[in-house]
């Protein structure tokens, strides 16, 4: 089965996807509770993060190449991107597989990588704002540690922030595919989760990972989610490198949107729809 | 008696029906396996910057992650169901269970074992397994892990029992409230002592995780600490067990069916 080839003009285009990113923006806003208990157990799980940091900051002091002003700060920011960046559409779009109404998906004038995009910059939008709210709450806890560094970084983080969404939304769909192919997607979303808890930073700075797995991590595309916006945040990368930080992270963007692309049109060929 | 043949069949015919789906069945080994390193890795980056954590070496820690993964696993194993109830209740999908002939808690929880608790299971076998051996551990130790991992799985149901059952009083879109004991389980795989006073008392008391983990590691590794609590693991469980019952036949009180 193929995606119908989109009659639409570029405006048509355009207004398909605002519309659709409108009406997934109005269900967010429309299942708080969910959002409430969601943010809850987000909360509950860096907490775990947080306390065990504390312990062995009050075991070893001042010993650790980060103080632990440096850490917590970035443990609250890490924990803003990521919730800013928590996408859903791997769950939404394996149910959709699953129970068949992918097809009428299928069947919209409008590109389907492309609409879940935007389905997923609602997701982006919604928790970001939540995201923006914690984050007030750790500057005036942290203070200073929380600001970035200066006008110039701030810009950098800015255009980080929106590349690490493209990757971090390629990777899901990429992942999404495997979905189409199994009877249940938790396998394919959680080795997803499980890769991008290790390798994003959003634990800990790389800075202090083992040799070995800072090198893996170098390898994958998971670290421009967590760790190189926060970087850029807080100055640790200026300049030539800041540039050459976002070059990679557009390279990563391009590469995983082209790749899920090209597997999406794989899976398409083999799927079956049951019913009538 | 009759009733046990009953559960046991049920339990059979969906786990043959789940191992059907032989893709799901690898990648369900896969990832649950991935998920359990991951958070080995964060466990290896701690262990990077500090020798121990409140007096527990590195292997001692991956005693207590083998022993929570395996009760994770057995959980998902045999008592999995319950993670589908409060979307049962938004559509009213309970009904059909209220009208079999046996008791709708246990019947509901053996009658969809999930096939990602293998992964669980054989990561913390493993884990745990390499801790023991490791630090050279009498066989005493070895014969009491099962007992603490089955004892485990039965705390762990009985807290999403009880965190489920609120779902029937307060009908929504809250299938987020079983994360919540899900997520404490997280916390329970590292030492309670490195945690605040609140959260050390609450995961042993409260909702007692500490009990089938923290305190087993207490007595295999010598560390006195409350090490006695360690063979009362079955009794807590069974306590769980009755209390989470309860609150389930307090929730069913307050189902009320969609009427389709």
């Amino acid at each position: 089965m193929r995606p119908l080839a989109p009659p639409l003009t570029l405006s048509e285009n355009i207004l398909g996807y605002l519309s659709f990113l409108n009406r997934a923006l109005k269900a967010n806003f429309a299942y708080k509770a969910s959002t409430v208990l969601g943010l809850f157990t987000a909360a509950l799980t860096y907490g775990i993060t947080v306390l065990v940091w504390n312990h062995v900051y009050d075991q070893k002091g001042s010993s650790l190449n980060v103080t632990r002003q440096e850490m917590f700060a970035y443990l609250a920011m890490a924990f803003c991107l990521n919730y800013a960046l928590t996408i859903n559409i791997d769950q939404r779009v394996g149910q959709r597989i699953r129970l068949g109404l992918i097809a009428t998906d299928l069947l919209k004038p409008l590109d389907f990588q492309m609409t879940q995009a935007f389905q997923a910059l609602s997701d982006c939008i919604f928790n970001g704002f939540i995201a923006l709210g914690i984050m007030a709450v750790a500057f005036s806890a942290l203070g200073r540690q929380a600001f970035p560094k200066s006008p110039e970084a701030f810009g950098f983080f800015l255009a980080s922030f929106f590349l690490a969404f493209i990757i971090q939304y390629s990777i899901v769909f990429f992942f999404i595919q495997g979905a189409f192919y199994t009877y249940s997607g938790y396998g394919i979303f959680a080795s997803r989760i499980a890769v991008h808890h290790t390798l994003s930073g959003l634990q800990a700075p790389l800075t202090l990972y083992p040799p070995i797995l800072r090198s893996i991590g170098a390898w994958l595309p998971f670290q421009h989610v967590v760790f190189t916006p926060i970087t850029l945040y807080t100055g640790r990368a200026e300049g030539a490198q800041a540039w050459h930080l976002l070059g990679e992270q557009a390279l990563w963007a391009a590469g995983f949107y082209l790749l899920g692309n090209l597997v999406m049109r794989k899976a398409l060929k083999q799927l079956e729809i049951q019913g009538g | 008696m009759k009733n046990f043949d009953i559960y046991w069949a049920t339990f059979k015919a969906s786990l043959q029906a789940k191992l059907e789906y032989k893709l799901d069945f690898a990648l369900g080994l896969l990832t649950s396996s991935m998920l359990q390193l991951a958070a080995l890795g964060f466990l290896w980056v701690i262990f990077h910057q500090t020798s121990n954590l409140q007096g527990w070496t590195q292997a001692e820690v991956i005693f207590l992650f083998g022993l929570t993964a395996m009760s994770l696993g057995a959980s998902e194993l045999f008592f999995n169901h319950i993670w589908m109830v409060p979307y049962y209740i938004v559509m009213g999908d309970l009904d059909r269970l209220l009208v079999y002939p046996v008791r709708s808690l246990p019947f509901l929880l053996i009658s969809r074992p999930e096939l990602h608790s293998f992964g669980n299971l054989l990561t913390g076998l493993a884990l745990t397994a390499g801790s023991l051996w490791t630090l050279h551990m009498p066989w005493q130790d070895w014969v009491l892990v099962p007992v603490w991992v089955l004892c485990g799985s039965v705390i762990y149901t009985s807290a999403l029992v009880v965190f489920c059952s609120f779902s029937f009083k307060f009908v929504g879109p809250y299938g987020y409230t079983l994360m919540i004991p899900h997520t404490l389980l997280q916390a329970s795989r590292y030492p309670l002592s490195i945690y605040p006073a609140w959260v050390h008392y609450g995961l042993l008391f409260l909702v007692p995780y500490g009990v089938f983990n923290y305190l087993p590691g207490n007595w295999v590794f010598g560390k006195m600490l409350f090490s006695a609590g360690a063979f009362l693991t079955p009794l807590v469980a069974v306590v769980c067990a009755a209390v989470a019952e309860r609150v389930w036949n307090w929730g069913l009180k307050h189902y009320q069916s969609t009427g389709s």
